[in-house]
């Protein structure tokens, strides 16, 4: 039996590269047997030289064929259509390996996912639907925390005497804040500076829209609390179109109960021309100051392949100013598009508004994106290199008005 | 990162012999440091990141003093294959390649087979892992283990659980496909076949290379029919097929898989075309020469280049048909359409009557016009344009103004721009410069002298500061006509990219090489030379008695918008 091994050994490193027949080294079944303990002592002396001699290699091929025995095949229902069938049988197998496909998949999700025309689009799909799925679990588990910490707190107060103690306010609840704020988002319908969403791209992905849909609403939210609101408008809404049915998808009934006023019509026939900004990223002309009689247009689209220039077209094809904001003079830029989403451009507008401070205002922009505000003496003398000229001719004017009126002051002093 | 190795030394000499009252220096040091290591801490420290203009400065005096050591700049070459790949060479900032972390490093699979129990004694060495046996058998699959080895650590596993996971049965037949141990696979897909109704696209595609040359090479097809069915095709799980049956002299099948493989709009790859000329040597059957004839009729078709082991094979190839006698030689094409070798005329670049109309309008209606004409121009803009171009007679030239004008920094741009319409106007009749209008106002870099000097030798047209000009560079010389050049380093790939379908972009790229002419060095007063435009197309072509087929060495990195420069030459003696 050692010899035998010693030589099946020898041979197998001659061998062993070429792998050319398969069953050349038929081995001898045999199990470990007690001196397995012996050879454990061994293998703690570094020697494990030997370790391979008794161990049966093709041992796993009939372990698993014997469980197949035992485990009987279950069946898909045979009302599924077959292709249907084999897909989710391979999606079940991905998630074998170890790849991010989603446990649980329904009909329709299959529908759109055959729809898909790549593999990688396809693999995009179920990696979302993955994470999807993951995000859903966890919520379910914190939840379930949650709810045992809560009846533990109940138990512990129960043991406690309740006490009513005198206060001056009752609890203020989140109705009452609902309130206050559709007071403040009523007040703007009727007084407050108009903002407008111009919803008129209509040739974005289905996942761009619904990511416009949301960005809308974190907008709507923010704009409601503010301390002043803007008075906000969705020009260009085409009643049952996508973008609607989003909307009704997402906010069910209180979409009609919403103070924003929503028009079929555009902003150039509500508003004078000359009182319009479109804000874009593209604009030639920097934003200076926030104009409170302006009205700003923001372009409710999503472009996750970066289209350059289409709400700028649009803006010139109406003749409108525009303008982008002044980021570059502000930050030291880093990396990322300088096209922000619309949540953070309103976020910055109402500081704009309400305070007038760029620096307070800037800071909704995402902090990955740039290294930190720029310092005001090096802001200058970047501003300088710039506006050099524009600046002398300004220092020239203010050296005019100086000594006109220094003249005025004296000639109104020897009047007197 | 070689660039800086000198320099880390010199600090860290420097460091050793620093004095201890030296302590001011230190942290200018550290800086040193720092810079070297790119990460992004190392940038926020680096004084110029935060000073954009003084960056700005610095370069321009950096080259200027180069002007002073009168190095004459590197030429820029346009289609030559290789030649981006240089450039980016040039223009890396040094960067170090961070070593990733991965745990495929620390973990070395034992190079003998070990049983159970060693392999649990392992895995409570490494018991950080969450799953051993994945990490395990992946360090196998990067190490190229011998078979035995991921045996006996799927033994270990099968004995532990009493049955063997679908990822291990994988990773397990890589390792098998990697050693080619037949059997093996064999055995792994037979109770694949009985344990699982079916499988998914990576254990599909290991079992159709594994299988693709064993006796059992026609499941290989079975199994492809089934990939069909649950996902998409891949070039590569058809080469393995087509490799499979030419392994097994089943020509006329693995022609039809070709076929069918083209007809899905996949371009197959170039090892797999190989084969075909490797095993279709010497055979004196017509039908098999004619499909192979075929399959270079398609790398025309298809603008696709051999690289130089599928060149050699065809070269073989055709040395090796009865009776025909065909010679081969490598030569490179001189600047004149004659083939060095051979001196047989090489196709024309010009497109013809009905390529180049096709084109045109497309431009028109694509590049210029687009989704949205406000995008890059408007229509009083378009309208002005039009009229300008019908008033004058065709142009022989066409200038990029602002890109010839921004070859260097060492003159200002009106300069260079007026050298260059010197240059050009002794040699050719008619100029059309294109720019924008702030190029009219009086500045440093465009001084009004210049510019009206320029005016006598060019015709000028002016967009407005805030549209594109390249677009109407483009219908410009296409208005002119085939014999009109253009001026301009811009590689126009975004424009091609524009265009609708695949064979205008072709065609395209085709006139772009036949009529763009690119300023390839300046130095102000000094040096002014041009690469001219290629009088030859750079595509597999025969008339009948020659074959001339370009091919990409295995030195050049060629991208997608070069051509390579090598050729093969057959004869027919």
């Amino acid at each position: 039996m050692h010899l035998l091994n010693l030589i099946r050994r020898s041979a197998f490193n001659l061998i062993a590269p070429k792998m050319t027949k398969c069953g050349l080294f038929l081995t001898v079944p045999s199990k470990i047997s007690t001196c397995g303990t012996l050879r454990m002592i061994y293998l703690n002396k570094n020697i494990s030289k030997n370790a391979n001699e008794n161990i049966d290699l093709d041992e796993w091929k009939s372990v698993v064929l014997s469980g197949l025995e035992k485990e009987a095949f279950e069946k898909r229902s045979p009302e599924e259509e077959p292709n249907i069938a084999a897909i989710k049988e391979y999606i079940d197998m991905s998630r074998r390996l170890g790849k991010p496909v989603p446990e649980n998949i329904t009909e329709e999700q299959l529908k759109r996912l055959i729809e898909y025309p790549s593999v990688s689009s396809r693999n995009r799909y179920l990696a979302f639907l993955f994470s999807k799925e993951m995000k859903k679990n966890a919520d379910k588990e914190k939840k379930k925390k949650q709810q045992e910490e809560r009846e533990e707190l109940r138990k512990t107060m129960e043991n406690e005497e309740l006490i009513p103690k005198s206060r001056l306010f009752r609890a203020i609840w989140d109705s009452s804040m609902d309130v206050t704020y559709n007071w403040k988002a009523a007040q703007a319908m009727s007084f407050g500076q108009p903002l407008i969403f111009d919803m008129d791209y209509n040739d974005m992905s289905e996942r761009e829209l619904q990511n416009t849909v949301k960005q809308m609403m974190e907008c709507e939210g923010a704009n409601r609390k503010a301390v002043e609101p803007f008075h906000l408008y969705y020009c260009n809404f085409k009643e049952d179109g996508p973008y609607h049915k989003e909307f009704l998808k997402r906010y069910g009934d209180a979409w009609d109960n919403l103070f924003v006023t929503v028009t079929e019509k555009s902003y150039v026939e509500l508003f004078p021309r000359d009182q319009i900004v479109y804000l874009t990223a593209d604009s030639p002309t920097v934003m200076e100051t926030f104009d409170h009689n302006k009205i700003y247009i923001i372009g409710s689209l999503v472009d996750k392949t970066i289209r350059k220039g289409v709400s700028l077209a649009r803006a010139k094809r109406l003749k409108l100013a525009t303008a982008q904001l002044p980021l570059e003079r502000y930050f030291n830029w880093k990396t990322g598009a300088k096209v922000l989403t619309l949540d953070q451009m309103i976020m910055i507008l109402i500081t704009l508004k309400n305070t007038g401070n760029w620096k307070e205002a800037l800071e909704f922009v995402p902090k990955r994106k740039h290294e930190g505000f720029l310092d005001p003496s090096l802001q200058q003398f970047i501003h300088k290199q710039k506006n050099r000229k524009i600046s002398e001719q300004n220092f020239k004017k203010k050296l005019l008005v100086e000594e006109l009126s220094k003249k005025r002051l004296w000639n109104g002093l020897w009047e007197e | 990162m070689g660039f800086f190795l000198p320099k880390r030394n010199w600090v860290l000499q420097t460091l050793t012999f620093l004095p201890v009252s030296a302590k001011q220096n230190f942290p200018a040091m550290c800086r040193c440091f720092t810079s070297i290591t790119s990460c992004r801490w190392a940038e926020s420290t680096d004084p110029k990141a935060f000073h954009p203009e003084i960056k700005r400065k610095d370069d321009n005096i950096r080259k200027k003093k180069a002007g002073k050591d009168r190095f004459p700049p590197k030429p820029f070459i346009a289609f030559v294959a290789g030649s981006s790949k240089m450039r980016a060479m040039d223009n890396t900032n040094n960067s170090v390649a961070n070593d990733s972390f991965s745990p495929l490093k620390i973990v070395s699979p034992p190079d003998t087979p070990l049983s159970a129990k060693e392999w649990e004694k392992l895995k409570e060495e490494y018991h950080h892992f969450k799953k051993f046996e994945d990490v395990m058998f992946d360090s196998m699959i990067n190490h190229h283990s011998p078979v035995d080895v991921a045996k006996s650590l799927l033994v270990a596993v099968a004995k532990r659980d009493g049955d063997v996971e679908y990822s291990y049965l994988v990773k397990y037949l890589a390792i098998c496909v990697f050693h080619k141990d037949i059997g093996e696979i064999y055995d792994v897909y037979n109770i694949m076949k009985a344990k699982y109704k079916s499988l998914e696209a990576s254990a599909y595609s290991l079992l159709i290379k594994g299988l693709s040359d064993s006796p059992h090479w026609k499941e290989t097809l079975v199994l492809l029919e089934k990939v069909k069915k649950v996902s998409f095709h891949s070039r590569q799980n058809y080469g393995d097929c087509i490799e499979g049956a030419l392994l097994n002299q089943e020509r006329n099948l693995a022609f039809e898989l070709f076929h069918e493989l083209v007809a899905e709009k996949l371009t197959p790859a170039l090892t797999t075309i190989k084969l075909f000329f490797d095993f279709c040597q010497s055979v004196k059957d017509d039908h098999v020469k004619n499909k192979c004839i075929d399959i270079l009729y398609y790398l025309r078709e298809n603008q696709i280049y051999p690289d130089e082991s599928l060149m050699l094979s065809i070269k073989q190839w055709f040395e090796s048909i009865p009776g025909e006698n065909w010679k081969g030689n490598l030569t490179t094409m001189s600047k004149s359409r004659q083939c060095c070798s051979c001196g047989h005329l090489l196709e024309d670049i010009n497109l013809n009557e009905e390529e180049f109309i096709n084109v045109k309008e497309k431009i028109k209606r694509d590049v210029i016009e687009g989704t949205d004409i406000f995008r890059n121009t408007s229509p009083q803009e378009l309208e002005r344009f039009q009229t300008f171009v019908n008033k004058h007679p065709p142009f022989d030239v066409v200038i990029d103004g602002l890109n010839v004008a921004k070859t260097t920094l060492l003159s200002p741009s009106s300069k260079t721009l007026l050298d260059v319409v010197d240059y050009l106007a002794q040699k050719y009749h008619r100029l059309l410069v294109l720019g924008r209008r702030h190029m009219l106002k009086n500045s440093f870099q465009w001084k009004k002298r210049d510019m009206d000097e320029m005016q006598k030798k060019a015709d000028f047209f002016f967009t407005d500061n805030a549209s594109k000009d390249d677009p109407f560079l483009l219908y410009a010389a296409f208005h002119s006509g085939g014999h009109c050049m253009m001026v301009t380093r811009d590689l126009l790939r975004d424009h091609k990219a524009v265009l609708s379908d695949s064979v205008t972009r072709r065609l395209f790229f085709k006139w772009q090489r036949g009529h763009q002419m690119v300023v390839s060095s300046y130095l102000p007063g000094k040096i002014l030379t041009f690469e001219d435009a290629l009088p030859y197309d750079t595509i597999v072509q025969t008339d009948g008695n020659t074959w001339h087929i370009p091919y990409d060495d295995n030195l050049s990195n060629r991208v997608s918008y070069e051509i390579p420069m090598k050729w093969l030459c057959l004869q027919k003696k």
